[in-house]
């Protein structure tokens, strides 16, 4: 009996190894033509996209921020007559720029911060020179549970000092309870926690790491939970998290400006960040069905985007990625 | 166990064809038996190579290692102290749960229940063995926390603590160390107890003045496999008992376990070079000590307190 268990407990383990080691193989089927083009197209640069002949799977991993996002255009895609599988891993940013650039594993990787410097290298040597395309704007979300009746508004010192050093929440403001901070933050791996810590502490990750009673996940779904579940905890995640559960959570204004639309549109709210996705032009060569799918993701983005709760970008800035995308595939079309 | 005469006497009066199709057989199951140790050596290996990357780094020092109680790697903090000390106590809260529920069902099983009832009972207990730890998980989080924030108060209990995480493991392992422990007291001859019977002793002292310390090396070794699967547990702990490593004695509070630790790490796709990537063997390698150890304790336990009856 002990025996038989000791061997299952070993098995188990070994197949969570294989599991985790086993590399994906990048099929590339080479469906040649482009046959899903229209000659009709609702957009003024880029051309139009028939969902229904675009053939061949698709895989983007990578920013949880950006998830709710691609998760919303990959259904319309295949609402509309996409019927392969796209695969879309909500991993992290760092954790999407490590299997697109340094595995060379996927096709898109979605990101809530620009690529860095090694990514890019590291892109390179596999072949693949990083291409932007940027989304839209996500406001950052400070977020507090709607028991809290003593925090409204932060300055962004506060913000630091609620974050690192501040133990107590009277250690920030005499006026606040004397009970502990409950911190639920992204996990180090995602952009949101990248940009917080570049925007608040300097990009110091030190005082950020050493807090106490600091809980990290790359799932913004257990940052939620945790925040909604405790009268003392404050937590910070994209925008749509808090959107999608407004009744649950109450959102922080930051030097007096608070989250919105408008605060984001006129670049007032001082966390607004801009979330993005990357491929790159041999991919979208190689298999047009990638090419196919971000075109129809820059025509669509803007008549979803502030459903799911994220803020369309200025015009001039999508306008350049669907400028990337026609430099990309220049001479193929 | 006594050498089986009659084998060899077959193994004389076999046809060839015969004694080769044995032979086959024989060896296909040495084969399949190899697999096994094969594969525990091959795991040893890639853990114990990436763990001396880890310690070969000149980043982090064995005797920081233990003695620190800050484990942070991306700010260069590697006590495992924080990891551990939530591993024990999670184990320890399982082991408080599962430990006496597992005996006393056993006890009951094997001396009062009858026949008839044990049958249908048993397989009920194996199905909770089988529900699938992820289930467990969110047991623990949406029912076991609120149930211990109603008894002890909203600002106590933290959404994420080690004591629901425990009690949920202990549910989870309880059945097995009843099954296990079921075993070892059906296993006392039934002489032992119909002589106890015979000199005028109660069911109730039969079984614990008889039965019970009859068969205490089976229940110990029971106890044992129970704390090394708690330990290992990994999906329940990643759930309910928090993301961030907290050196805590208190039960309320959240802190994250070794096995939780692993698999939040590796639950995005980490740089293969990185100290976090590496750090995660480091903390493999020495659960794997922790249940070994317990798996060579409960061996000697066996052996040593076995009561012979034959």
């Amino acid at each position: 009996m002990k025996k038989i268990l000791v061997f299952f407990m070993i098995l188990a383990s070994v197949s969570a190894v294989f599991a985790g080691g086993s590399k994906e193989s990048t099929s590339s089927e080479k469906t040649g033509a482009y046959t899903w083009i229209l000659t009709e197209s609702d957009d003024s640069i880029l051309p139009g996209v028939n969902p229904l002949e675009v053939k061949g799977t698709i895989t983007a991993a990578g920013s949880s921020t950006v998830f709710p996002l691609s998760e919303r255009m990959i259904e319309r895609f295949k609402n509309e007559g996409y019927s392969d599988n796209i695969t879309l891993d909500s991993i992290g940013s760092g954790a999407g720029f490590e299997r697109w650039a340094v595995q060379a594993e996927s096709d898109i990787s979605n990101a809530s911060r620009p690529i860095k410097d090694k990514e890019v290298t590291a892109a390179q040597a596999n072949g693949r020179e990083p291409i932007e395309f940027r989304l839209g704007t996500d406001a950052l979300a400070v977020v507090i549970n709607p028991a809290n009746d003593f925090a409204s508004d932060v300055s962004l010192a506060e913000l630091a000092l609620i974050f690192s050093t501040a133990k107590k929440w009277s250690d920030v403001n005499s006026s606040w309870p004397s009970e502990d901070i409950k911190r639920f933050i992204p996990g180090t791996d995602s952009g949101t926690f990248d940009y917080f810590v570049e925007e608040v502490f300097n990009k110091d990750k030190e005082p950020i790491l050493s807090a106490a009673n600091t809980q990290l996940s790359e799932d913004d779904n257990i940052l939620v939970r945790g925040v909604e579940g405790d009268k003392y905890a404050i937590g910070f995640f994209g925008y749509a998290y808090y959107a999608e559960n407004s009744d649950k959570l109450d959102v922080l204004s930051i030097e007096g400006v608070e989250p919105s639309s408008a605060t984001v549109d006129n670049a007032t709210y001082p966390l607004a960040r801009p979330v993005f996705m990357y491929s790159s032009a041999n991919i979208m060569h190689e298999k047009p069905q990638v090419a196919a799918f971000i075109a129809y993701y820059l025509t669509y983005v803007n008549e979803e985007i502030r459903d799911v709760g994220y803020f369309p970008t200025a015009k001039e800035d999508l306008d350049k990625a669907k400028m990337n995308w026609m430099k990309a595939m220049e001479g193929k079309l | 166990m006594k050498p089986d005469i009659d084998a060899s006497f077959f193994e004389k009066n076999l046809s060839k064809t015969l004694q080769t199709k044995e032979l086959f057989i024989k060896g296909l199951l040495n084969f399949f038996a190899l697999i096994s140790i094969g594969v525990t050596v091959g795991i040893v290996y890639i853990l114990s190579v990436e763990a001396f990357l880890f310690f070969s780094g000149g980043e982090v020092s064995i005797l920081e290692f233990f003695s620190s109680i800050q484990w942070q790697p991306v700010i260069k903090k590697f006590g495992i102290l924080p990891l551990l000390n939530s591993t024990l106590m999670t184990s320890l809260i399982a082991m408080l749960v599962a430990g006496p529920l597992g005996i006393f069902a056993a006890i009951y099983m094997s001396e009062y229940a009858s026949n008839k009832f044990k049958a249908k009972v048993k397989p009920i207990l194996e199905i909770l063995a089988g529900i699938p730890t992820i289930v467990y998980g969110y047991f623990a989080l949406t029912f076991i926390t609120p149930f211990l924030k109603n008894i002890f108060g909203n600002d106590i209990v933290d959404v994420y603590n080690t004591a629901s995480a425990g009690i949920a493991m202990g549910i989870l392992i309880f059945p097995m160390i009843a099954s296990m422990s079921e075993d070892a007291l059906s296993a006392v001859p039934i002489g032992l107890k119909q002589a106890a019977y015979g000199l005028g002793a109660t069911k109730l002292e039969v079984s614990t003045g008889i039965v019970l310390p009859a068969a205490v090396s089976g229940i110990m070794a029971a106890f044992i496999v129970g704390l090394s699967r708690a330990v290992g547990e990994t999906m329940i702990v990643a759930l309910a008992a928090g993301a961030g490593s907290n050196f805590t004695f208190n039960p309320f509070k959240s802190a994250e376990t070794m096995t939780g630790y692993i698999a939040r790490i590796s639950g995005g796709d980490i740089g293969y070079d990185t100290v976090d990537y590496n750090s995660i063997f480091a903390i493999g390698i020495f659960l794997f000590f922790i249940t070994l150890v317990l798996n060579i304790v409960s061996q000697k336990i066996i052996q040593r307190y076995r009561e012979i009856y034959d």
